[in-house]
């Protein structure tokens, strides 16, 4: 618990001090991804929250219709994504970082967008629609912090240039679209299959 | 001990695929309406049929097809261009008599001296009648001219011609009229695509009106834009799509409808410089039914359009024989009729009029004219409508909460609840409503007043914070100036 506490406030560090701190988490400090963990697992909460508790006149959900588990699971699937294809590219790129260091690196960015996303919500209850500009404007701020901490951090774990990283981080997105384009091919052919046995099966049972 | 793992694996992929949906809850219920979100609640209709006129109606006289129909304040007029007649009904629905030869003030019928024919009506597609000049107009269509009759003895005026002076390649087939107060007469040709003409009172030619944009396609604006102008004008041109029916709200406004699939719009109110300002603040716009399923499905089509004095208008749905209310605000209020064989059914739905709070739908093909009468529920919600029109709030509150008492899923009512107490500054209920109505607009308006107010009363608690936060800043900024010096 204690150690959990060192760490949190590393944490709080790093994200002011992005080249120094990820420097750090990569190379001296010991790893441990029980933090990184629970923010990933907070982010996917406040996707859920977000759906549900943002203020009406910004809801423009369905709440008849929600469903927190999708929810949590769509939230967290582009950040997923996003990992996989990163430390795929990055490894023929010649990127050091490694499958960890990039969770690190992304869930510890994570954490201003979090906040603000957060106080986001809470604001959101007490806003009119005038002045909903301002709140986005707040709120795009967390957001921007994140991209510039996600920057830093692949910069320093895979030891590239900005250059270099901009080119990956283009890659990286192209390969993600390859990876959802492969995973609906395969749910697609996983459903073909499903329904060629289950015709065959009603076929067998009717006979 | 790999292969177990497979099979979970797999089991859970299998489980991720979406199910099957059907939508058979949305096509077969005819009496519903569209929420918030586009989906189809179930409703009660806001109109039921009472009487209708058909062949029997009109005793030996054969009745050939509907195809236009004019409400005046004491007569109606149904238009048959199968056998080129306009028949006029008393407001009861009771035949009256039927127009085909013209006649003169004297009662004889009149002859055109230079071919010896009598005067006929050919095919009319409309009638219009003018209360404020007495007269009768009907669009003879075949015979390429608007005859205009006396309105007391249906004697022959003078009817229009092509007029000499009329610019552009539309041919002068007038199918639906309208006249207003100062006899400035609006004619619109079906699949003119240069608008609708507006002749003066002297039949001379004044102007083509109304501003139907079509579709852009994104890829052929793309080509357009590149191409050199040779290339272009060998390029398919794109026309403006055409009117079909037009007609007068309270305030001499023009109301055109199309049912050209290119169109951007569907339905129009034109201002005097022929741009359509016609409120679309529902929670979607005025397109009809939101759906269609499949290729075969058409989308809403709408052939006429009846506006009442108080800007609730129905529009009549060709595809589906529906007819759909919407309020001067854009908001949907009630879908009812359907196609078929059966009683009150449509096949070729051609006009629709209101006659008072009743609605008269009139079918080509079963040359029939139903009229609707509104039932408990929809005379509630039309009355509401009238008193928000009319600027009664009170009033039309009272008459929202009632037509909730009769139809739950009248989503626009809950607004209109809201908007009654919103004027009364009671914010929080008028919040609760709001949010039933969905109506955020409103709800950020009702908002704002429970703020302020909140902000009033318990102003203390809220401004202690800030004053101990400053006070600690000031303390603390005097203990170190005092620990340094």
């Amino acid at each position: 618990m204690a150690s959990m506490i060192a760490e949190s406030k590393y944490m709080f560090h790093v994200l002011l001090h992005p080249f120094d701190g990820f420097y750090a988490v990569k190379s001296t400090r010991s790893r441990n991804y029980t933090l990184p963990t629970i923010i990933l697992l907070i982010c996917g909460l406040t996707g859920i929250l977000g759906y549900q508790y943002t203020g009406f006149i910004l809801n423009y959900n369905p709440l008849f219709a929600m469903n927190s588990i999708m929810l949590f699971i769509t939230t967290l699937i582009p950040f997923l994504l996003f990992m996989i294809s990163n430390w795929s590219v990055t490894t023929l790129f010649d990127g050091n970082g490694t499958m960890g260091d990039i969770y690190v690196v992304m869930t510890y960015a994570l954490v201003p967008k979090l906040i603000f996303d957060i106080i986001g919500i809470i604001l959101s209850n007490t806003i009119i629609q005038e002045e909903a500009a301002l709140l986005h404007a707040f709120v795009v701020i967390g957001t921007i912090w994140f991209y510039f901490l996600v920057f830093c951090g692949l910069c320093v774990i895979h030891e590239y240039s900005p250059l270099t990283n901009v080119v990956t981080l283009i890659v990286t997105f192209i390969s993600a679209i390859m990876i959802v384009f492969l995973a609906i091919l395969y749910f697609m052919l996983v459903s073909k299959v499903i329904g060629f046995v289950y015709s065959v099966v009603i076929e067998w049972m009717k006979r | 001990m790999k292969y177990k793992w497979a099979i979970i694996f797999a089991f859970i992929l299998g489980m991720m695929l979406p199910s099957a949906s059907a939508f058979a809850a949305n096509t077969f219920e005819s009496n519903y309406t569209y929420d918030f979100w586009g989906n189809s609640q179930k409703s009660l209709p806001a109109f039921e049929l009472v009487n209708q006129v058909d062949g029997s109606s009109l005793g030996d006289i054969p009745l050939g097809s509907v195809d236009d129909v004019f409400v005046s304040s004491d007569r109606i007029f149904l238009v048959d261009s199968t056998e080129s007649r306009v028949d006029v009904f008393d407001r009861d629905l009771k035949f009256l008599l039927s127009i085909k030869l013209i006649r003169d003030d004297a009662g004889k019928i009149i002859v055109n001296p230079d071919t010896n024919q009598q005067l006929m009506l050919n095919k009319p597609g409309g009638v219009y009648f003018s209360e404020a000049l007495n007269e009768l107009y009907i669009a003879d269509t075949e015979a390429e001219r608007i005859v205009v009759l006396s309105g007391s003895n249906y004697a022959f005026k003078r009817s229009i011609e092509k007029p000499a002076n009329m610019v552009g390649v539309t041919q002068f087939k007038p199918s639906k009229v309208i006249v207003d107060k100062d006899g400035q007469i609006s004619v619109v040709v079906q699949g003119s695509y240069e608008g609708i003409i507006q002749l003066n009172s002297d039949g001379t030619f004044a102007r083509y009106f109304g501003l139907n944009k079509p579709k852009v396609n994104v890829v052929d604006y793309f080509w357009k834009s590149i191409a050199s102008s040779q290339q272009k004008q060998k390029m398919k041109k794109i026309f403006a799509p055409s009117f079909n029916n037009i007609t007068f709200d309270s305030e001499g406004l023009i109301y055109a409808t199309t049912f050209d699939a290119s169109a951007q719009n569907k339905v129009f109110r034109f201002n005097s410089k022929g741009e359509n300002v016609l409120l679309q603040n529902g929670y979607w716009p005025v397109i009809g039914d939101l759906h269609s399923f499949g290729i075969t499905d058409k989308k809403s089509q709408f052939v006429d359009i009846a506006v009442s004095d108080f800007g609730v208008y129905a529009l009549l749905d060709k595809t589906k024989g529906r007819v759909f209310l919407y309020n001067f605000e854009g908001d949907l209020m009630n879908i009812f009729g359907s196609n078929g064989n059966l009683k009150g059914d449509l096949k070729d739905p051609t006009a629709i009029a209101w006659a008072g709070d009743r609605l008269i739908v009139t079918d080509k093909q079963f040359s029939t004219a139903y009229l609707y009468q509104p039932t408990e529920f929809g005379q509630i919600a039309l009355d509401a409508e009238k008193q928000y029109f009319n600027g009664k709030w009170e009033a039309a509150g009272k008459d929202y909460e009632q037509t909730l008492h009769q139809n739950a899923n009248y989503d626009i009512a809950y607004t209109g609840v809201g908007r009654n107490y919103l004027m009364r500054d009671k914010y929080e209920d008028a919040m609760y409503y709001f949010e039933l109505g969905n109506s955020r607009g409103y709800y950020s308006k009702a908002y704002n007043g429970y703020r302020n107010l909140f902000i009033q009363h318990h102003f203390v608690w809220l401004i202690i914070p800030f004053l101990l936060v400053a006070f600690a800043l000031f303390y603390s900024e005097f203990r170190y100036n005092k620990r340094n010096s």
